[in-house]
């Protein structure tokens, strides 16, 4: 009689154990598709959104600073690698961040890291070679993201601080190695 | 009842029940199974190879695309300094002293970490909204009502958390950010 039930209840628990750990492994996969389709609604990809400061009526993204500018680039170098340019903004905190599919951090530059020059990014894969004079930043996925974090002290900075920002460039290689 | 009857019923309750569990814990908060501080939680690993699966998903659903440690630190409470949840009906006063990083602001959230409506148009005190004494402690309040000096709104919604960002941290609070010196929160009274 008990045999007829534990087999069942040991394959009960083992199904749960995956379905728990398989939850886990696809929700950051998920959330950041998510993320991806929102930013990507909002401009080409490759190539950045400039958006404006963020108030309680303009949450794209969870968890936003209203202190800070944002630009995002929704990246795919599937098909070549993509170049990041990033204008700096003098005497502001200021940084670059790259973020692959599964929402981990492959690269952070930032004002501190380029000593006020340009932060200078060339996202590729496996197969393809940075361009000279970018920083290769090695994926294990064809899409993310790269966001801009530019922090504004007083409000009454962003028209100056928009005009330099719009210099940064997110741009694919046509030619992929 | 039939061998594969027995199996079938199991394996659907499991499937549901791994799920669900696996979703409550996702659920269960930015912070939960990191470093406290007082009423503040923060993580080492956030946005790293090194981040367990658990704390990715919880990252991935309440701080999607947040900062490295040696990048930027995120605290956050959701509980005043005597264990009490952080209720947007109560007024509160944050104090503190110098943060060791470059910049530091507070921002109020909701919900998963949304920005709350208010009448004000202000969801955060960054480190140049307040007045420092001589040696270097300030405070400002959270309350659903306007307040004199530094004030943060509430909305006055049933609860909400505050994220301390600490942008370039002092590399003693990246290795022992349970040690560091970190505002409290002080319980005034509620309407």
């Amino acid at each position: 009689m008990m045999r007829r039930w534990l087999f069942p209840i040991v394959a009960g628990g083992l199904v749960a154990l995956g379905a728990y750990q398989a939850t886990l492994l696809a929700t950051p996969y998920a959330l950041m598709y998510a993320a991806l389709k929102k930013i990507g609604d909002r401009g080409p990809v490759n190539q950045f959104a400039f958006s404006p400061m963020t108030t309680a009526d303009n949450q794209t993204i969870v968890r936003p600073s209203p202190d800070l500018a944002y630009a995002a680039c929704v990246f795919d170098v599937s098909k070549g690698p993509v170049l990041v340019d990033v204008a700096p903004v003098a005497g502001h905190y200021w940084s670059v961040s790259i973020f692959d599919a599964r929402t981990d951090v492959a690269a952070v530059r930032s004002d501190r890291d380029t000593k006020g020059a340009p932060a200078r990014l060339a996202l590729i894969k496996a197969g393809q070679t940075a361009l000279q004079g970018y920083q290769p930043v090695m994926l294990q996925y064809d899409k993310g993201i790269a966001l801009i974090r530019i922090l504004l002290a007083n409000p009454a900075e962003f028209p100056a601080i928009d005009a330099i920002r719009r210099k940064s460039t997110c741009k694919q290689v046509q030619t992929s190695n | 009842m039939k061998a594969w009857q027995r199996y079938a019923i199991f394996m659907v309750l499991g499937l549901v029940g791994g799920t669900a569990f696996a979703v409550q814990q996702v659920r269960g908060g930015l912070s939960d199974g990191v470093v406290p501080n007082g009423p503040w939680e923060t993580g080492k690993s956030f946005g790293t190879l090194d981040a367990s699966a658990l704390t990715r998903a919880k990252v991935a659903l309440s701080g999607l695309l947040a900062l490295p440690a040696k990048e930027a630190m995120y605290f956050t409470a959701t509980r005043d300094s005597d264990g009490r949840k952080l209720d947007g009906r109560c007024s509160y006063d944050v104090r503190g002293g110098t943060l060791d990083g470059r910049w530091w602001s507070i921002t109020l959230y909701e919900g998963e970490g949304w920005l709350v409506k208010n009448a004000a148009n202000r969801w955060s005190i960054p480190a140049s909204a307040v007045s420092t004494d001589a040696q270097g402690r300030w405070y400002f309040t959270v309350s659903p009502d306007a307040q004199s000096g530094s004030w943060l709104p509430t909305g006055s919604v049933d609860a909400f958390d505050l994220t301390l960002r600490l942008y370039h941290p002092a590399a003693d609070i990246i290795k022992n950010p349970e040690k560091a010196q970190l505002p409290i929160i002080d319980r005034k009274g509620c309407a």
